[in-house]
């Protein structure tokens, strides 16, 4: 712990910040645990109906293996992508070098209703709405900006002289990458795989678009169910993606620290 | 190898058989900016080179390219009887220490000594006996295990010095491998550098703006300004017979004064008449380095004059205590000319203001003609 010298009416507005940020979240907590019909707070009385109600709901199980397994390809071929893509960008510097990486990291500029719509045109011209190649594709164009981002940082913040040593040592450039560059880069990686993963299972808005009647996300999946039904289920699957997201955020932490992986 | 040399037939390389890495021409250019112009130069086998000069001069480029991480413009980079220049890094077999050590931080400091073993292929029992060899040639075997991170400045650069050392490279280039160290540690390594570089008998370059470095460990220096060479000789040649007036500002402390040379041995600086070796004309700089001033009380002054000695009065303006010196700045006739006298208990300090004489011996001055 370091030195404790923050003022006492900083404390109190950290203190305010801290509930109005996650004020949302607590309360979804009790929700979750209702016995009533419908959602309101609190509660009138206590029970595990909605987890039982959850597990007995085909289409909220199935939607979130799609959402799980979505995250994971999209993950898998962003890092893919995005390494290669991060490395030429920032180690072999030419002319087209930022103008790539500005293109590359556009999306991340726009509205995602006006990708989700650009994404529903082009996809209703080639029948790729409601597929799940489809939703890997859409969730591709907002996750890869985040991860050659990340990664891009990363690979700008290491000592070059550490691949220009493995040089001298008698390493060919594929063995410096593979060797130095890219275990060196492990923070940067784990922080875009936690992000993209967080990305594309949280996506709504693009995932709207693309979503058929067989073929749903997680997050879609609960939209369509809060436009019919005002009942907690929404809550206790909420306290479960809570619980998901808790997680990855405490695999990064352990496993490389947070404030290495996400403020530097 | 000398055989080889021989029978190449290149009259250039077996004109000289003992010279171990030759530089010719060797030109880096960035757009309209010329980082090294034409550079030449010899380094003999055995011998610890520093290129010295103060940064920008072009120094570090010519390392770099000598290590093959920067493509030269134009010349040629030749080790023994081979020509390297278009060599990739990774064939040149030479040993490169940064001035960030640049130890890779995901291994231990055994791993990252094994590196370039590995990288020959070398068979495993091999490098770990040669690692456990390297590590010892640098006191640091005990460490082998912990990470680059959890080691001090001056064990990092060791560690660095050994996986640089390990593979038995043909040339050891080191980039400012002390700049990085506190003054302690850095007398001591550079002595731990010289003394190893000499037990190997290995050629080596050392890139330094540090002119103690230079003077110190190496056995001959390149003094160097604007992508050129300006003096290349040994450190006593170059601290004693500086070519140019830049080497002798640049290698030690100088005075400088400007003035015009009569053509008879004398050079008039303003009102005062300076004698000097040989029978300079023209516009000239003078150049007497502050140790070689002898400081006396103005009524003492008479005795000192001779043929051979200079003799200026003046008056003190400030005195400097730096522990083992004395600097004194005089005052004479417009012109401040600094003094060094060695210190002794702080005895023999005179007051600011007195009138004072200056003597240094005629062939302690040097004489560099200036344009215009």
């Amino acid at each position: 712990m370091e030195a404790d010298n923050t003022s006492v009416p900083m404390k109190i507005l950290v203190a305010l910040l801290f509930i109005f940020l996650l004020a949302p979240v607590i309360l979804v907590v009790p929700l979750s645990f209702s016995g009533e019909q419908i959602l309101s707070f609190p509660p009138e009385s206590w029970s595990l109906r909605w987890y039982a109600a959850l597990a007995d709901n085909p289409k909220m199980i199935s939607a979130f293996w799609t959402s799980l397994l979505l995250g994971a390809i999209v993950t898998a071929i962003s890092l893919a992508v995005a390494i290669p893509a991060a490395y030429v960008i920032v180690r072999m510097r030419t002319l087209g070098s930022s103008f790539l990486y500005n293109l590359f990291t556009a999306p991340l500029l726009l509205p995602t209703i006006v990708l989700g719509l650009a994404i529903l045109i082009v996809f209703a011209s080639i029948g790729f709405l409601g597929t799940f190649p489809g939703l890997i594709i859409g969730h591709l164009v907002i996750t890869l900006p985040y991860a050659l981002r990340v990664l891009a940082t990363t690979l700008g913040n290491l000592n070059l002289a550490c691949e220009e040593a493995a040089s001298t040592l008698g390493a060919r450039p594929i063995t410096v990458f593979r060797r130095v560059t890219l275990p060196m880069m492990a923070p940067g990686i784990v922080a875009a795989t936690a992000l993209c993963f967080l990305v594309s299972f949280d996506e709504v808005v693009i995932t709207l678009f693309l979503t058929g009647p067989r073929l749903t996300t997680l997050p879609v999946e609960l939209f369509h169910h809060v436009e019919s039904r005002a009942d907690p289920l929404v809550a206790s699957v909420s306290v479960l993606l809570i619980l998901l997201t808790l997680a990855v955020v405490m695999i990064v932490d352990r496993s490389v620290g947070l404030s290495k992986t996400f403020v530097k | 190898m000398m055989h080889q040399t021989i029978l190449s037939g290149s009259p250039t390389v077996s004109d000289d058989r003992d010279v171990h890495l030759r530089l010719d021409g060797l030109t880096k250019t960035y757009g309209n900016s010329v980082a090294v112009s034409a550079l030449d130069l010899s380094v003999p086998k055995g011998e610890l080179v520093a290129l010295l000069g103060p940064s920008g001069c072009g120094k570090t480029t010519t390392l770099r390219m000598v290590a093959g991480l920067i493509q030269p413009t134009g010349g040629r980079i030749v080790v023994g009887s081979n020509d390297i220049t278009a060599m990739p890094t990774y064939r040149r077999d030479m040993g490169l220490v940064f001035q960030s050590y640049a130890l890779f931080p995901h291994m231990t400091v055994a791993k990252n000594v094994a590196f370039g073993l590995e990288m020959r292929s070398v068979p495993k029992a091999e490098i770990e006996r040669r690692v456990k060899e390297a590590l010892a040639m640098v006191r640091l075997e005990a460490l082998a295990e912990r990470k680059p991170r959890e080691l001090s400045g001056g064990q990092q650069q060791r560690v660095a010095l050994a996986r640089a050392l390990v593979i038995r490279p043909s040339i050891l280039l080191l980039d400012e491998p002390l700049s990085n160290l506190d003054a302690k540690l850095r007398d001591e390594m550079r002595n731990e550098i010289r003394d190893i570089q000499q037990s190997l008998g290995i050629t080596a370059v050392f890139v330094t703006h540090d002119q103690v470095e230079a003077l110190s460990m190496c056995d001959k220096v390149v003094v160097m300004r604007a992508g050129k060479l300006e003096q290349v000789g040994t450190p006593i040649d170059v601290y004693e017979h500086p070519a140019t007036p830049f080497v002798a500002s640049f290698v030690g402390r100088t005075n400088r004064l400007e003035g015009r040379a009569r053509g008879d041995g004398t050079v008039d600086v303003g009102p005062m008449s300076v004698r000097v070796p040989g029978r300079p004309g023209g516009n000239v700089e003078i150049m007497v380095r502050p140790h070689r001033i002898r400081l006396l009380d103005a009524d003492a002054a008479q005795g000192a004059s001779g043929e051979g000695t200079n003799l200026l009065s003046g008056r003190l303006t400030r005195v400097t205590f730096v522990g083992d010196l004395l600097q004194y700045q005089v005052d004479v006739g417009g012109t401040e000319i600094v003094v060094e006298a060695a210190s002794d208990h702080g005895r023999g300090i005179r007051s600011v203001g007195s009138p004072v004489a200056l003597a240094w011996r005629v062939e302690d001055t040097m004489v560099f003609g200036r344009s215009a």
